[in-house]
């Protein structure tokens, strides 16, 4: 099986912890449900994240050399 | 019209079905009569017309709200249907329930467990703002699976839909012939059966089993399935049970509230009964009003002959119904009551042929009123005509700056601004009054500030200015100088509308500076464009400071500028700081010329000269140029012709000015200059840069005709022969793919190679000939000019003109199509040669044979088919991205959110930077402090002023007396 994770066109995924995820709501005030989702299912995501968790999603840019976004996880 | 009512704010929207009692309770008047209007031309009470429907005719009064037309918005009626008849728009939803629910007890057909799953998953998935028809679906596949309902255990059938509004419940019953599919069965050459083994099998008596194989008697369901189990036949056929309205309906009805939750259905607004109607509403007359023709005859709306329709068959099935009318007669009104009230409702259904006029349209009913390009939304609410609009031809004119429009005095004397008088303008309003509404700078109208408005007239005008004083509103013709939007279409960016200052010229085109057209994308040979006039003063300022043309000069589209010179100003700033192929040198002017240059420019003052010939001094075109420069304007890049433009300290030094430097799309120095200068500043550059290359290509003189584009005989020759080799060339590799001795290249047929072999040499040749034509045009000839400045037209367009227009192709390929083997019966089948599939080694000037000319046509219209194509699936990308994007905002915080508030970036564009605002090129920053140091050494006057703003020297605020004793414990200020 090919790692996905290894591959260079897929940016690092991390799994936040609960204090950076309320420190990062709390900054663009919103609700866990109001960001961006990501299947659980989705290859790119870390094994061990889960239904609920909050994904930062770390990239290249042509622009800013790396620009960070976020995604909940979702069922699917 | 005077609004009473403050705007309020919409806190929520909800949708749901409508109950019937509702429609009753709302109805200004039952409708029981088809007519309209009686003999005397009264509507008829009770009646499609009944005037409590809402007044039309103005100087009536409405009898249900007493208001006049126009205040009133027109009242409901309501007709009470014969029978029961399905709702068109809720059809794919009665099926889904139908198949959900149980026929006999109308439960939806999932456990307990099963509906709480459902139920749960709902939540989540509204939560997460997801499809909620992903739920819905899913819980009545899993309903549709059961045969039996899970709380009466009654059987359940198949339910067929036969589109629009007919369903079907699919039974098995007895098939006719049962007694011979008996008897067949029974005469199993391998195993026969007696009716006596057959009686006692069933545990049917004999006699009955007589009866039955007699046909005398058919078997009730116990029976039959016995007789099927013991002879393994099947007895039954399929049985279409039609369901009619009223039985849906009723089986709606006991479907309790807290199954159908589970299918997203709140019960509280829409009981699934309602999707049966019983009673139908009656748009007031106001919206659908009747029209007195010339003759005095009326005409009804659409909407009006359908509700007639409506009545007269509902009258019609009561009456029969009365009558005591055949079960089927009953069916065939009822089935006509309800395809009228269908299309009532949509006259577009698949299926069903459209209602028609007498005279053979299709009516345009409920939703075609609504729908598509001209319907309510897309056609009168997003999108409606407007006053204060002028459209006409646009046409060129130099003089102009890019910041104005000419405006036609017919049009500006047609559109007004509202000027509110004051002591300040009393003179210019009465001036205009006096002048009335034909005179150029007149007026149409005045408004008292009694409210009342007064027209200006020829004869009036005189006496009307004398009375005009403060407080009264004059409507001003449009002048010199008033703002004005300005449009193109087909408006696909925000440059597409620009506002522009009016100046007033006499004839009919808009006038507007050629340097416009690209952001237009306008051109002379017929465009129409609009103008807008603008009609408050809130308008107008955003006008100015948002939209006028010089804020629009750099594209948000590539963050660099779309404005700039074009066509003959590249050519001639080309001309004008080029070599001289002769020389070496820039051009020379002696005095006279270079004034006459920068005649049209604010430049009045020619700079120290370059030098003295003969006894006269001369500047040379790049010190003309560099007049325009900003003085401390300092830059380096490669010009579009290939050398190396310098610029010191707003000098250009070296290299030559063309589209590279000052072009429409990146310009070099027109992008630098709106950076760091601002936009005034490139405005003004812009225009002057134009004027400066229109004075210096008529300086030089500037022209092109096909003779320009010859080439000398010898060349020509040389022309030939490079067309000759490639031929040869072309016959030895088709004779060895004959031979079968031509190579396949990888991945390709042996056809394939030969074509790219072909293709390949063929191609070459063309660029030879370009080559050798190049070489015997010599850099001062026109087109080498337009193509080497970047003006117009490029090296291949030359090379098709003076040397061979080369391989002709549809579709990639060399042409192939025609007749069989051949592309014309000029040829052999089978020619694989050069001419004969399209090679014009011709070129434009020389002129194409026949063939050559037919060949030619071929691609040309495949290019002209792939525009049209083009052109029509972008339009509908693009709209469909437009709407997909319209609602996206970007927050304070940053954040691109959509109107409900979801996160689509978490920092615009990833970097949070308008590509307006950002340098060019990697190595070309906006230099930042260059422009900070300029800004602050022209805000303060003195170096105190400066450095005070700078924060150098802190500044002690509302000091106490009591200033020393603080200062020594540590305190700076206290305030």
């Amino acid at each position: 099986m090919v790692n996905v994770h290894a591959h260079t066109l897929v940016p690092e995924h991390r799994v936040m912890n609960e204090d950076e995820i309320e420190e990062f709501l709390e900054e663009y005030d919103i609700d866990r449900t109001d960001l961006p989702k990501i299947v659980a299912g989705d290859a790119a995501i870390p094994d061990e994240a889960s239904v609920g968790d909050v994904i930062e999603i770390k990239r290249d840019s042509r622009t800013t050399t790396t620009a960070y976004v976020y995604r909940l996880v979702i069922e699917g | 019209m005077v609004i009473t009512q403050s705007p309020k704010e919409i806190d929520s929207i909800g949708f749901g079905l409508m109950n019937p009692e509702e429609y009753r309770e709302m109805s200004a008047t039952k409708i029981i009569t088809a007519d309209t209007y009686d003999d005397d031309g009264f509507p008829i009470d009770m009646g499609l017309m009944d005037p409590r429907l809402g007044v039309i005719d103005p100087g009536l009064e409405c009898k249900t709200c007493g208001k006049h037309s126009g205040q009133c918005n027109g009242h409901f009626g309501h007709i009470e249907l014969a029978a029961p008849v399905i709702h068109v728009g809720f059809t794919k939803l009665i099926r889904r329930l139908l198949r959900g629910t149980c026929r006999e007890c109308s439960r939806l057909m999932l456990t307990e467990e099963e509906r709480d799953e459902f139920r749960e998953m709902l939540k989540t998935v509204r939560s997460l703002d997801q499809d909620v028809n992903d739920v819905t679906k899913a819980a009545i596949r899993q309903a549709r699976k059961k045969d039996f309902c899970p709380f009466c255990g009654e059987k359940q059938y198949e339910i067929s839909h036969e589109k629009p509004t007919t369903y079907y419940e699919i039974q098995n019953v007895l098939a006719n012939d049962y007694p011979q599919l008996i008897a067949a069965a029974m005469q199993d050459e391998d195993d026969p059966t007696s009716p006596q083994e057959l009686a006692e099998k069933t545990g049917i008596e004999l006699a009955r089993i007589n009866e039955i194989l007699g046909g005398t008697f058919r078997p009730a369901r116990e029976a039959r399935r016995s007789i099927e189990r013991a002879l393994d036949v099947d007895l039954t056929v399929e049985d279409m049970n039609k369901l009619m309205p009223s039985d849906i309906r009723d089986w709606f009805e006991d479907i309790p509230d807290e199954d159908i939750e589970v299918l997203g259905i709140n019960a509280q607004n829409s009981r699934p009964e309602w999707m049966v109607l019983t009673v139908l509403p009656v748009p007031p007359v106001t919206a659908r009003p009747s029209i007195t023709l010339d003759n005095g005859q009326r005409s009804e709306d659409d909407l009006t002959h359908k509700l007639v329709d409506i009545i007269r068959i509902n009258q019609r099935f009561m009456e029969n119904r009365e009558a005591g009318a055949p079960q089927l007669i009953i069916e065939d009104l009822w089935e006509l009551l309800q395809y009228h009230v269908t299309t009532f409702m949509d006259n577009e259904i698949s299926g069903t042929p459209p209602a028609r006029h007498r005279s053979g349209r299709p009516l345009k009913t409920l939703s075609q009123r609504l729908k598509g390009k001209e319907g309510r939304f897309r056609g009168s609410l997003s999108g409606k005509r407007v006053n204060f609009s002028a459209r006409t031809v646009i046409s060129p004119d130099p003089t102009l700056s890019l910041n104005e429009v000419g405006v036609p005095d017919r049009v500006a004397t047609e559109m007004t601004q509202t000027m509110h008088v004051n002591e300040r303008n009393l003179d210019k309003a009465q001036r205009y009054v006096a002048n009335g509404p034909e005179r150029h700078p007149g007026a149409n109208y005045v408004r008292r500030p009694d409210g009342r408005r007064l027209k200006v007239t020829e004869k009036n005008c005189e006496e009307l200015s004398g009375k005009v004083e403060p407080g009264w509103e004059v409507n001003r013709h449009l002048i010199d100088g008033d703002i004005v939007l300005f449009n193109r279409q087909p408006s696909l960016h925000r440059m597409s509308i620009m506002a522009h200052e009016v100046v007033v010229m006499p004839y009919k085109t808009f006038r507007l500076n050629t340097v416009v057209c690209p952001p237009y994308n306008a051109d002379f040979d017929g465009d129409e464009m609009n103008m807008h006039a603008l009609q408050n003063e809130e308008a107008r300022a955003e006008a100015r400071v948002l939209m006028r043309v010089q804020e629009q000069i750099l594209s948000p589209r590539f963050g660099r500028n779309i404005i700039g010179s074009i066509q003959d100003h590249i050519s001639g700033s080309y001309l004008l700081t080029h070599p001289d192929p002769e020389t070496g040198d820039p051009p020379r002017f002696n005095e006279t010329q270079a004034s006459d240059l920068l005649r049209g420019t604010s430049i009045d003052e020619l700079p120290e000269p370059d030098g003295v010939e003969e006894s006269e001094a001369y500047w040379t075109g790049r010190t003309i140029f560099s007049q325009l420069l900003p003085d401390d304007l300092s830059m380096e890049f490669i010009s579009e012709s290939g050398d190396t433009v310098v610029i010191n300290d707003g000098q250009l030094i070296e290299g030559t000015i063309d589209s590279e430097a000052t072009g429409e799309f990146g310009g070099e120095i027109v992008d630098k200059i709106t950076k760091q200068y601002g936009t005034t500043r490139s405005r003004v550059f812009i225009n002057e840069v134009s004027s400066l290359a229109i004075r210096s290509i008529m300086h030089f003189g500037f022209s092109i005709g096909i003779d320009d584009e010859t080439v000398p005989p010898e060349a020509k020759e040389r022309i030939a022969e490079a067309i000759e080799n490639a031929y040869d060339q072309v016959e030895r590799l088709i004779e060895t793919y004959e031979q079968g001795d031509l190579e396949s290249l990888p991945g390709r047929t042996v056809d394939e190679t030969l074509e790219m072999k072909i293709m390949q040499a063929l191609g070459r040749a063309r660029d030879n000939a370009g080559d050798i034509a190049e070489d015997h045009l010599d850099e001062s000839n026109p087109a080498v000019i337009m193509a080497e400045s970047g003006a117009r037209g490029s090296l291949l367009n030359l090379t098709q003109m003076a040397g061979c227009v080369g391989q002709q192709s549809v579709r990639g390929e060399r042409i192939n199509r025609g007749y069989e083997g051949r592309t014309l019966s000029h040829f052999k089948a089978d020619d694989l040669g050069a001419g004969a599939r399209g090679f014009v080694e011709n070129s434009y000037t020389s002129g194409l044979t026949p063939k050559e000319f037919f060949f030619h046509a071929m691609g040309g219209r495949e290019g002209l088919v792939d525009t049209a194509v083009r052109t029509s699936k972008s339009g509908y990308l693009q709209r469909r991205l437009i709407n997909a994007l319209s609602e996206l905002e970007t927050q304070y915080d940053g954040t691109v959110r959509d109107s409900r508030d979801n996160i689509v970036q978490f920092e615009f564009g990833e970097d949070g930077t308008s590509p307006m605002m950002v340098g060019s090129k990697e190595d070309f920053d906006v230099d930042v402090e260059h422009i900070a140091d300029r800004i602050i050494e022209a805000e303060f006057d003195s170096d105190e002023e400066k450095r005070r703003f700078l924060g150098e020297v802190p500044q002690e605020t509302n000091l106490s007396e009591h200033t020393e004793r603080l200062r020594a414990a540590g305190v700076i200020s206290d305030d």
